[in-house]
């Protein structure tokens, strides 16, 4: 029983970050229609650059308020110079050129931090234990900051004015234009709010994840899994499936074999498609004619 | 020389191009020129599942691994012979595939690409868990390849060897591009609706595609695996799915010869970047030529998106200087007594003789409604159609008529009610199916396929009249077939007389002959049952004449005809019946006649202000006088 809950915890922990990629590839997708391949880079980016700060002697909540923002432009300015060129996006292009810049990304890092895997030093806090589970004090960050994050972001988008019409510039781009809301201040939007989850992901994580120039491919696979949940466009469920993804994970690495960890995304994606392909909450979408 | 033999000339050019090359390149490069040839395999396969099913796998090195690790299971452990082995293991590639694209190539748009690339991932999990597969230092003294009194253990040699294999994987692919299956795929990407309406099954083609990529994906594996003797997990690693997707989106998307260019292409690249990066930057290690990979992709998508063929077929147009007599001649004006004649004649070889008799129910149509959310457009719709009858929707905007198509032709599911087409229920099923049982339709906002030529627009529409599959389209075993497709494809075109625009690509052409060329593809389809959203749009007087007039001559040969139009006097003069639809609710339905004296229909639809009667009246009047002359032709 112990087990189960120490297993759960830990799952939470690591669902969480998750959730917070699965946010990013919903701010995108529900106002681009664009699965975003370089959302998985951005927890990496932040992760290594706040541990290159705290290199450099900077203390650990500074080098995070520098990683952050630099994340967050990084972000904006490659939707900027590779995304807003294109004209004709369809879903296969969309694809390549955000895998083409992921892949970039991720070779510029491998250039500059080297192969290594590298972790950021803990949070302040001790560990826990309570009623026989054992709580790294790393995991309760994780946990709180990604609360708090998430809360933000989907009060943002559900409940200011602002938020709301950003995402309705999908739905009605010309209704959007006549409140004075223009597609490209949504999609800028879109990508710096996709910065800072990813950002955040890729720091409160480091610690007990590390960040090392692969760890975007598989955070990203997973983070899409998650949003897919949601069927893309919904925010809560996303960062729900996120939380329940970690969980999953957990369970079967613990009970049956570490190694099949990551195959866990992969099965899930597979069933939702099968039998909820609009996602848990979603409903089908009507093709026009 | 025959068109037939022209198009093996390129096939026999690189062949003695690739064997010059192994015997005169220095051995250094005819080793790059190995791995060229390997992973151009693989880029073969990707870019027919990109170009023809217009999908993406980020993950194809999973398909390359299982081809290399069946490979070396059966080479090394079970003591197979080559020839034995490799095909199993191609298999075994092509197996993945269809389990992963059997649930997942039904969706649309992202989700094979990101399926593929967690699939790359977890083979790479799988090699490195199992200790039979040798964990992390993999499988390794897999013997030199030898048969037919030599051995391939040299680059040279091995390149040889490659030579006849690439060469055939390019056939076969360009064949089928070329085919049956090319052709209904490539119609799927233009319009993937219009093209299920014409009975093409998006999915069963797209995943039979996917399967075939895997399948040279799994080849390449085979080679790869006894060239380097050893395999080992970094046959999965992502930068090999995204080198083999560099070479097709270099190459062209989708563009088999161009995805062999760009394998060559990418290979230099990639030793070239290996080699330069650590020089340039000392402190540079591993897979660092992945940035050269990422920028050029980028730049690719935003600068060229149709790669390397894109920029080909430009220098190529600039050097053929245009042909006057191609533009400047006139179109060939023919009078309307030899259209007829020409009509008569298209008829007779499209005519089926297998239609109901008149007045037997073909369609029936029962409670069928539709609601989005609080809204209901369409509202408990019963309708049942006889065969040989022309039946026409009519009513105001958002009266439904387009949504009682679009369910009847399965492109909408209803959210009640059913639809019977000759006693077989086909709503909620895809239009395919539909069209399977010979009903097929136009479309009120166009929807041709834009990459092609007039002809090659009503071609598609003899898939289901046509039934050379995959394999038989890549060994042009399609010829005879082929040949039969182009006669019946030609005289649909003759019949809406459009024979001078024949050759002329649809998106050139003016919005009226557009939707006339929709029409020809319907007919082309040879169908029961015909169902046409506002046909007369767009069209001049004589050519609405011209239209009403075919119409008859069709419903003559045995079709049925629903139609939806707005010019009421074209409606009332053609029309064996008339539905009239309002606010989702059918009103009225009866002869021209009874629905235009309904008071109903009157008070709800056509107003009672005085230009409202004066149609009606003039309605009524033409069809008075068109069923009088009608009757004296018979």
């Amino acid at each position: 029983m112990i087990d189960l809950l120490q297993l759960v915890f830990a799952g939470l922990a690591q669902g969480a970050v998750y959730g917070l990629v699965a946010l990013g590839f919903v701010a995108i997708f529900s106002v681009r229609e664009i699965v975003n391949l370089v959302q998985g880079e951005y927890a990496a980016l932040a992760g290594l650059t706040a541990i290159s700060a705290v290199g450099a002697g900077l203390p650990l909540l500074v080098a995070i308020l520098v990683a952050i923002p630099i994340t967050i432009g990084i972000a904006v300015l490659l939707e900027r110079m590779t995304i807003a060129p294109v004209k004709k996006m369809t879903p296969l292009t969309s694809i390549i050129l955000t895998l083409g810049v992921s892949t970039a990304v991720k070779a510029l890092m491998l250039l500059i931090w080297g192969p290594e895997a590298k972790g950021l030093p803990t949070f302040p806090g001790s560990d826990i234990v309570l009623g026989g589970v054992s709580i790294r004090s790393q995991e309760l960050w994780v946990l709180g900051v990604s609360a708090v994050v998430a809360y933000g972001v989907i009060w943002f988008y559900e409940h200011t004015v602002r938020g709301k019409s950003l995402r309705a510039c999908a739905e009605q781009p010309v209704a959007a234009r006549l409140v004075g809301i223009s597609p490209r201040t949504a999609t800028v939007v879109a990508f710096a709010v996709a910065g800072l989850v990813g950002g955040v992901a890729g720091i409160v994580g480091s610690p007990i994840y590390l960040s090392s120039w692969t760890s975007g491919l598989t955070l990203g696979l997973k983070g899409f899994v998650a949003a897919t949940l949601g069927g893309l466009t919904s925010l809560r469920v996303a960062m729900l499936g996120g939380l329940g993804l970690g969980i999953l994970e957990n369970l079967v690495a613990g009970y049956l074999s570490s190694g099949y960890r990551d195959a866990v995304a992969f099965v899930v994606l597979v069933l939702v498609l099968l039998f909820k392909p609009h996602g848990l909450a979603g409903k089908s979408s009507a093709v026009r004619v | 020389m025959s068109p037939m033999l022209r198009r093996q000339l390129p096939f026999v050019a690189l062949a003695i191009f690739l064997v010059l090359f192994a015997l005169v390149a220095p051995h250094n490069v005819v080793d790059i020129g190995v791995y060229a040839l390997i992973y151009g395999l693989a880029a073969i396969g990707l870019s027919l599942l990109m170009g023809l099913a217009g999908q993406v796998s980020l993950g194809h090195a999973a398909f390359i691994a299982v081809g290399a690790y069946t490979q070396a299971v059966l080479v090394s452990k079970a003591n197979l012979p080559f020839l034995v082995a490799a095909p199993i293991a191609v298999v075994a590639s092509m197996i993945v595939a269809l389990i992963v694209g059997l649930p997942l190539l039904r969706l649309r748009g992202h989700f094979l690409a990101l399926a593929t690339l967690g699939l790359g991932i977890i083979i790479g999990v799988i090699v490195t868990e199992s200790e039979a597969l040798g964990s992390t230092s993999g499988l390794y003294g897999l013997p030199s390849l030898a048969f037919g009194g030599r051995t391939y253990d040299t680059a040279q040699e091995y390149f040889l060897l490659l030579t006849p294999v690439i060469v055939i994987g390019m056939w076969l692919a360009v064949n089928l591009v070329k085919s049956r299956t090319g052709r209904a795929l490539s119609a799927v990407n233009d319009s993937e609706v219009a093209a299920e309406c014409l009975g093409v099954d998006t999915f069963a083609l797209r995943l039979r595609v996917f399967v075939l990529s895997a399948g040279y994906a799994g080849l390449a594996g085979v080679f790869y695996a006894h060239w380097l003797t050893i395999v080992n997990p970094s046959v999965t690693h992502f930068e090999v799915s995204v080198k083999i997707l560099l070479m097709v989106v270099l190459g062209g998307l989708g563009t088999v010869w161009g995805a062999l260019i760009g394998a060559v292409a990418v290979q230099v690249l990639d030793e070239g970047l290996r080699a330069l990066l650590p020089v340039i930057i000392p402190s540079a290690k591993g897979e660092v030529q992945l940035i050269g990979f990422g920028v050029i992709l980028v730049l690719v998508i935003i600068l060229m998106p149709g790669g390397l063929a894109q920029l080909w077929s430009r220098v190529r147009a600039k050097l053929t200087k245009p042909d006057p007599a191609k533009h400047g001649a006139h179109e060939h004006e023919i009078s309307q007594a030899e259209q007829r004649e020409l009509l008569d004649k298209s008829l007779g070889i499209l005519a089926r003789t297998d239609h109901e008799p008149v007045g037997t129910s073909i369609l029936q149509i029962e409670g069928l409604t539709k609601r989005y959310g609080g809204v209901t457009a369409l509202d408990n719709l019963s309708l049942d159609i006889k065969a040989g009858e022309i039946v026409a929707l009519i009513g105001p905007n958002g009266a439904g008529k387009t949504t009682a198509f679009n369910m009847i032709t399965g492109v909408l599911p209803p959210t009640e009610g059913s639809v019977k087409l000759h006693g077989k229920e086909v709503a909620g099923q895809l239009p395919h199916v539909a069209a399977n049982l010979g009903a097929t339709r136009t479309f009120q906002n166009l929807q041709t396929f834009k990459s092609t030529t007039v002809l090659g627009n009503v071609k598609v529409a003899r898939h289901l009249r046509s039934k050379a599959g995959l394999l038989r389209g890549m060994v042009m075993a399609d010829r005879a077939e082929e040949r039969h497709i182009e006669t019946t494809a030609q005289a649909a075109v003759d019949a809406m007389a459009l024979t001078a625009l024949a050759d002329h690509p649809i998106a050139d052409l003016a919005f009226g002959k557009q939707r006339q060329v929709e029409v020809a593809r319907a007919l082309a389809l040879e169908p029961s049952l015909l169902l046409l959203d506002e046909p007369m749009a767009g069209l001049s007087g004589p050519e609405r004449d011209s239209l009403s007039w075919l119409l008859r001559k069709v419903k003559a040969t045995g079709v049925t005809i629903v139609l939806v139009e707005h010019d009421v006097a074209a409606v009332m003069a053609l029309a064996d019946r008339v539905a009239v639809l309002d606010d989702g609710k059918l009103i009225s339905l009866g002869t021209p006649a009874e629905v235009t004296n309904d008071p109903v229909v009157i008070a709800a639809y056509l107003g009672t202000d005085d230009e409202a009667e004066a149609t009606v009246e003039k309605a009524a009047a033409a069809h008075a006088v068109d069923s009088a002359s009608e009757g004296g032709t018979r």
